[in-house]
């Protein structure tokens, strides 16, 4: 059927823009404890954001402290992490260690009353997510967010309500993806070390790509569509890694929603074409997000929203695309370098800035209370602090939430099976 | 029983007297101290949007002599109120909202900076004088009063008068509103004018302030 045209979806400006004063705001001192790929990434993000102060640095292997110590030469470099949550200094922690040791670094963070993020999946299995989010539920005077960084990307925040208000028309299915030619294996100087930084190629402490990478986009479906799953069925396959790993290289997950809609995740190690994306079809237009970009793609027999007239267009062979993006209006006139740097702006240059700018509010709003009604009654402080207005990401319970998914779709893919998913798996109790 | 004597009596009266001319007695004055709960809200406009901004902290005491009413339904007599009320909001409690959610980062450092900061950290409010002008005309509506005293914004000192609505919440508890337009470049405050990416945005002069503040005796009084 041919397409009548996408329209790029474009957000107002606010958060996005570059353009403005240098900052001059309150830095949060921050310690990064797990510095393997992801970890120096976030590192990476922190050394753009001026109101970081990356204090601390943490990890058990040598190796990956130096590398990190390069991005951050004023942080102290610390091996153990239970140091690090000792230090008073320091306001916040992002816990970016393999999954499975998140919950004691993450638990200890939080009873130290330090604001956490804690890179998502929580956990690798039900228990330990439970404790951690229950943890973070009891101290909302504390910051703590989960890393499910599309839930802090403005594009995906712009097109939520357009997705919520029927612009597409009716739920017909959604569709994500995840190919990328890379091993996932990590080359190390002892076997034993080669093992500990391979957790991810190990099946009893990894979920494997469905819970490392699929679960940001089965979060995303179950945000934009704003309803929970009721099953997911799956299946795997090593089609090109087989070095001992005991992880699919290959593999696709089907969510099944109430109303007999699906969405469908496929990802693979083992080929690249296509790389990531996401497209969500209605019956009146389908959108498509490449990374923070994103198009509509309106049916010939869709009734007219009127701005898209005069929205920019691409094309993409047969079809046009209507441009969504972020400050991407024709009002708007950006110099060459204003581009560049919101094109370096990723879904977790967005998350972390947010975590940052929490923990900015909700210690600036400690400091106000306490002076002006002192620091006598810890209750009304956390009822206080539990009111500041916070930018919205992904908190406990999203992450927790979120990393229920992750641990039932990688259950199933690993055992090719379907699964209901009960609510009480989802419940904090 | 014995009778006063008239000189005596006549002293007595003399006494009473002095003391209402005077006003406030520590007998008949009490304090209200500033209590969580209150509620800031600035409205302004740009020739892009209008914008707001929302704070949940204001400090202070104030302390109120006969007449004041403390309890709904409490007789009163229109006319001057014997007060003192020192309150003070803390300018980084202020923070730019929109959609219900926090709005901008440098829109809250440039206000920061306007208002003063680093050296004046608050906004602050004095009364000089407090008319009571009428009693709720319905159960639960605010008695109403007038109020004259000295706003400090960015260390700019300005006699204003202000509508002031109070409502006895009970319990000892006393909620103080005033809902007031000022303008910026009366407290010496040039109207912001930023520079985005759509092009000079020039902020309206005038903004609307509502002030909701939270009151109480001290606990155990």
């Amino acid at each position: 059927m041919a397409m009548l045209g996408g329209v790029r979806l474009i957000a107002q400006e606010g958060q996005g823009s570059s353009i403005a004063p240098a900052y001059t705001g309150p830095k949060v001192k921050v310690a990064v404890i797990g510095l393997g790929v992801w970890g120096r990434e976030i590192l990476s993000v922190l050394g753009r954001l001026p109101q970081a102060e990356v204090a601390a640095l943490c990890d058990s292997y040598p190796a990956f402290l130096k590398r990190g110590a390069r991005q951050a030469p004023g942080a102290v470099n610390e091996a153990d992490a239970a140091k690090v949550i000792a230090d008073r200094d320091i306001s916040a922690l992002i816990v970016a260690t393999p999954t499975h040791q998140h919950r004691e670094i993450a638990l200890a963070a939080l009873r130290a009353g330090k604001h956490v993020y804690c890179e998502a999946p929580l956990a690798h299995c039900l228990e330990d997510a439970r404790a951690i989010a229950v943890a973070a539920r009891a101290l909302p005077g504390q910051v703590f967010q989960a890393g499910l960084q599309y839930r802090a990307d403005p594009q995906r925040h712009f097109l939520l309500p357009f997705i919520r208000s029927g612009a597409i028309g009716r739920w017909i299915m959604a569709r994500t993806q995840y190919f990328k030619k890379e091993s996932w294996r990590r080359a190390s100087s002892t076997p034993e070390r080669e093992k500990e930084i391979n957790w991810r190629l190990d099946q009893a402490l990894s979920l494997g790509l469905v819970g490392e990478i699929g679960m940001h986009h089965l979060d995303q479906v179950s945000w934009f569509m704003d309803r929970r799953p009721i099953a997911v069925s799956g299946q795997g396959s090593i089609r090109l890694w087989a070095d001992g790993r005991t992880v699919a290289d290959t593999v696709q997950a089907q969510l099944e929603f109430p109303e007999a809609v699906n969405a469908y995740f496929s990802a693979s190690l083992a080929s690249s074409f296509g790389g990531e994306a996401e497209t969500y079809h209605g019956s009146d237009a389908t959108i498509l997000m490449r990374e923070s970009s994103a198009w509509m793609f309106k049916e010939v027999d869709s009734p007219l929203l009127g701005w898209e007239v005069y929205a920019r267009k691409e094309q993409f062979q047969k079809d046009t695309g209507i441009v969504l993006k972020l400050g991407g209006s024709k009002q708007a006139s950006f110099s060459e370098a204003e581009v560049k740097a919101e094109a370096e702006k990723t879904a977790l240059y967005y998350s972390i800035e947010a975590f940052l700018r929490n923990c900015s509010s909700v210690d600036m709003a400690r400091k106000d209370f306490v002076e002006v009604f002192g620091g006598d009654d810890p209750g009304l402080l956390r009822n206080h602090l539990s009111e500041v207005k916070r930018v919205p990401t992904g908190g406990y319970e999203e992450g927790y939430r979120a990393t229920v998914l992750a641990i039932k779709s990688a259950e199933a893919v690993a055992q090719s099976k379907r699964i209901l998913l009960e609510d009480e798996w989802f419940e904090l109790t | 029983m014995e009778l006063m004597k008239p000189h005596r009596m006549l002293f007595c009266l003399w006494s009473v007297a002095l003391l209402i001319a005077v006003g406030l007695t520590n007998a008949e004055t009490l304090e209200l101290k500033a209590r969580p709960g209150s509620k800031v809200r600035i409205d302004g406009t740009s020739t892009v949007h209008d914008w707001t901004v929302e704070g949940n902290l204001i400090g202070g005491s104030a302390t109120v002599g006969a007449g004041f009413p403390l309890e709904a339904a409490q007789a009163v007599t229109p006319g001057p109120v014997a007060a003192t009320v020192n309150a003070f909001i803390p300018i980084t409690s202020l923070k730019s909202v929109k959609d219900g959610k926090p709005y901008s980062t440098k829109m809250d450092e440039i206000m920061y900076e306007k208002l003063g900061k680093p050296t004046h950290r608050n906004i602050a409010y004095s009364l000089d004088e407090l008319i009571l002008k009428s009693a709720p005309e319905a159960n639960g509506a605010p008695f109403l009063f007038e109020a004259k005293g000295k706003l400090v914004v960015a260390g700019v000192t300005n006699l204003i008068q202000l509508p002031v609505e109070v409502t006895p919440m009970g319990e000892g508890q006393v909620k103080f509103a005033t809902k007031t337009s000022l303008k910026m470049t009366d407290y010496k405050i040039e109207p912001p004018a930023p520079t985005i990416a759509l092009g000079l945005i020039k902020t309206g002069d005038e903004v609307q302030l509502q002030v909701e503040w939270m009151t109480g005796k001290p606990v155990g009084k």
